[in-house]
């Protein structure tokens, strides 16, 4: 899952980007409301989380131009508590709202929460065929034993879950597993898928010549 | 105990109707002594008048006995047929209109020896010959008569009973006193209802008030009927509350904000120690997560430090030390504290300081000087320049700081002084600072009678300026 995080205060933007990194995310970062606003429209992210007050365009406006082009879920971070922010914020088309100093665990639940929500996948443990995915606690069971992944196999495996049943494409993969500072070889991508396989079973993930993977309903 | 009301109304009201009662008391009064006069004036005419016929009835040939011839004794008058003592040598007696008993008139008439010539049948029984004396009237016993003495000695006199008089007056009195009390009733009541009229707008407007001072502060008294002096008083009051309201929102704000300062740094180290803790970490992650903290914890310590010498000035809490100083000293003392930075980034200090005295807070002057240079420092780019200069101008000592540095828009300009206002309207910390130091400022120069503000100068830069008066006279002279 790839995550666009816009605040403008750098020590707190490197505390988040490293903090979802670790967690398995994807991270890109922005530093101001353009950035943000350009970065956002350009690349299809799972989730942006995005400060209140910037420089530039503050995140009310950046949200409500970036709400023009695209569905993309929000959770909006601020320092300022009044309810009236929090309405605005929401109104203006967030997803959530979250109040600084943050708790990541609270950060990291409510951004899963709203992936699944967008994904469609309301519950939070998906069963396909003996593999059974819980994606709060990221963990995978394979005919009940757990499975050790990577971190970047979950990432896969959690994106091909959010989109079982559609087809996935290299593109999408690599775009969603990837954040602006990684570009490693395209074949990356097929390197995971076949590890992933090892550890799930091959006919878990299915090939579709020419389009991409998918997973089965 | 006092005896007058603390309720002005009242107090009005009692005043009122005593002035009333003593306006009425002393108009009646002077009204009743006119008109008895003029009644007894009245009937000491009539009495005269009777006097008169008494002496025309005498001329006519009443009752006087005819002179005594030689050797003739004085004879017994004959009884009068009627019963009075009427007169006793055939002479007619006294009949006239001006005489009854209905009306009250008697009369008398005594003979030169003093025994009685002539008299009503209903004069008081103890009616005597007055005395011969210049006054010619008497009042006896509730009668009142006047008398003559006619040259050969006779002695007539009128008289009639005061009684209805007095009657008449009391009932006058009491008809006065009546009408008084009716009318000072009247006007007590008019009085109350026009003094009600003309409080109630205030009272209205203390019950405002009381609403607003209790909390509704954006309630304004409107404008109250009655009078012009109520006008302004509830002008002056609405004034009032629009600056304690302006108070409030701004202390309401100052501390959101500063609340809003801390909460980024706080977030930061809450975020830090999160991830120092969420995984095992290297000696040298967890120093750069050391480093990033302490550079928080400093950014908040600082920002403390702003935030407590802004409350000591707010709160006036110490005395103002009241020390003669010279702003050229202090300009001069820190640049030369500041110099090694200016070198750093390449930035040139000049100094053109006159001797510019005054009395007050050294350090707090010095913190002045240290604010807008370092903030001139900040903002400079290497080879730009920064000018000092101190001096005297209209009885005030006046500081400069010019820089050439890249300015700032005239639209910030307005709000530079406000407590966390920063120009470029990010939070971005890479620049530091929360945005109190020129508050900081304002606040020094304010609590020493001054004024800071930005002057207006040709591009490039900009130049900020403080004039501080040299003695409390003067400050009267700066702020008007």
């Amino acid at each position: 899952m790839r995550i666009l995080v816009v605040e403008d205060e750098p020590d707190f933007l490197r505390t988040l980007l490293q903090a979802l990194r670790e967690e398995g995310y994807a991270v890109d970062g922005a530093a101001d409301g353009e950035e943000g606003l350009y970065k956002a429209k350009e690349t299809d992210y799972d989730a942006i989380v995005l400060d209140a007050m910037l420089p530039e365009i503050d995140g009310f406006e950046l949200l409500r131009r970036l709400r023009l082009h695209k569905p993309t879920p929000v959770l909006m971070l601020t320092a300022r508590f009044a309810t009236s922010d929090r309405i605005r914020g929401l109104d203006t088309g967030a997803d959530d709202y979250l109040t600084k100093p943050v708790d990541f665990g609270e950060l990291f639940a409510r951004l899963r929460a709203l992936i699944r929500r967008a994904a469609g996948t309301a519950i939070p443990v998906v069963q396909v065929g003996e593999v059974e995915v819980d994606l709060s606690a990221r963990s995978v069971r394979r005919a009940g034993e757990p499975v050790e992944l990577g971190a970047r196999e979950y990432a896969l495996l959690e994106f091909l879950v959010q989109h079982r049943g559609r087809i996935v494409t290299r593109t999408q993969l690599y775009e969603h597993l990837h954040d602006e500072n990684d570009s490693p070889l395209s074949n990356l991508v097929d390197v995971h898928v076949s590890n992933l396989r090892k550890k799930v079973g091959f006919d878990f993930i299915l090939t579709h010549r020419g389009q991409g993977y998918s997973i089965g309903r | 105990m006092t005896l007058v009301p603390r309720s002005l109304r009242w107090r009005l009201q009692l005043w009122h109707s005593l002035l009333l009662m003593v306006v009425l008391i002393g108009f009646g009064f002077t009204a009743y002594r006119m008109y008895a006069e003029t009644r007894y004036r009245q009937l000491d005419g009539e009495l005269r008048l009777r006097v008169q016929e008494l002496t025309a009835h005498l001329d006519r040939g009443g009752p006087r006995p005819p002179p005594r011839g030689p050797g003739e004794q004085r004879r017994e008058p004959p009884p009068r047929a009627r019963g009075d003592e009427g007169p006793p040598l055939g002479r007619p007696p006294l009949e006239s209109p001006l005489f009854t008993r209905e009306s009250g008139f008697y009369f008398a008439v005594w003979r030169r020896d003093g025994e009685v010539l002539e008299r009503a049948s209903y004069a008081p029984a103890d009616l005597k010959r007055p005395v011969r004396s210049p006054e010619t009237v008497r009042t006896r016993d509730g009668f009142r008569e006047i008398y003559m003495f006619t040259p050969p000695g006779e002695c007539l006199l009128a008289g009639v009973s005061e009684a209805p008089l007095q009657a008449e007056l009391g009932k006058t009195i009491l008809h006065l006193t009546l009408l008084g009390g009716l009318v000072w009733g009247a006007g007590l009541l008019i009085g109350s209802w026009f003094t009600g009229r003309s409080i109630a707008p205030l009272q209205e407007i203390g019950a405002t008030a009381r609403r607003i001072a209790e909390g509704a502060l954006e309630e304004r008294i409107p404008p109250p009927a009655g009078g012009q002096e109520l006008v302004e008083v509830a002008a002056i009051l609405n004034e009032t509350f629009a600056r304690l309201e302006a108070t409030f929102r701004e202390q309401a704000r100052f501390t959101s904000d500063a609340a809003h300062e801390l909460n980024t740094p706080v977030s930061i180290i809450l975020g830090q120690a999160q991830l120092a803790t969420s995984r095992p970490r290297s000696m040298e992650e967890l120093t750069e997560i050391i480093g990033t903290m302490r550079r928080s914890a400093e950014r908040m310590k600082s920002l403390i430090e702003s935030l407590l010498v802004l409350s000591v000035l707010d709160s006036h809490a110490a005395e103002a030390p009241q020390i003669p100083c010279d702003l050229a000293e202090l300009a001069e003392e820190q640049v030369a504290a500041l110099q090694p930075l200016a070198l750093e980034r390449q930035v040139q200090l000049v100094t053109a300081c006159a001797p510019a005295p005054c009395t007050g807070d050294p350090d707090r002057l010095a913190q002045v000087f240290t604010n807008l240079l370092a903030n001139a420092l900040k903002y400079c780019r290497p080879g730009d320049r920064v000018c000092i200069s101190t001096g005297t101008e209209n009885g005030c000592s006046i500081a400069r700081v010019a820089d050439t540095g890249p300015g700032i828009a005239e639209a910030h300009q307005a709000r530079l002084f406000q407590r966390f206002y920063r120009a470029d309207a990010s939070r971005n910390r890479t620049t530091g600072g929360a945005g109190l130091g020129l508050a900081i400022c304002k606040s020094i120069v304010g609590a020493h009678h001054g004024t800071i503000y930005v002057e207006p100068a040709p591009p490039p830069g900009i130049t900020f300026a403080f004039r501080i008066p040299r003695t409390t006279a003067d400050a009267d002279v700066n702020r008007s």
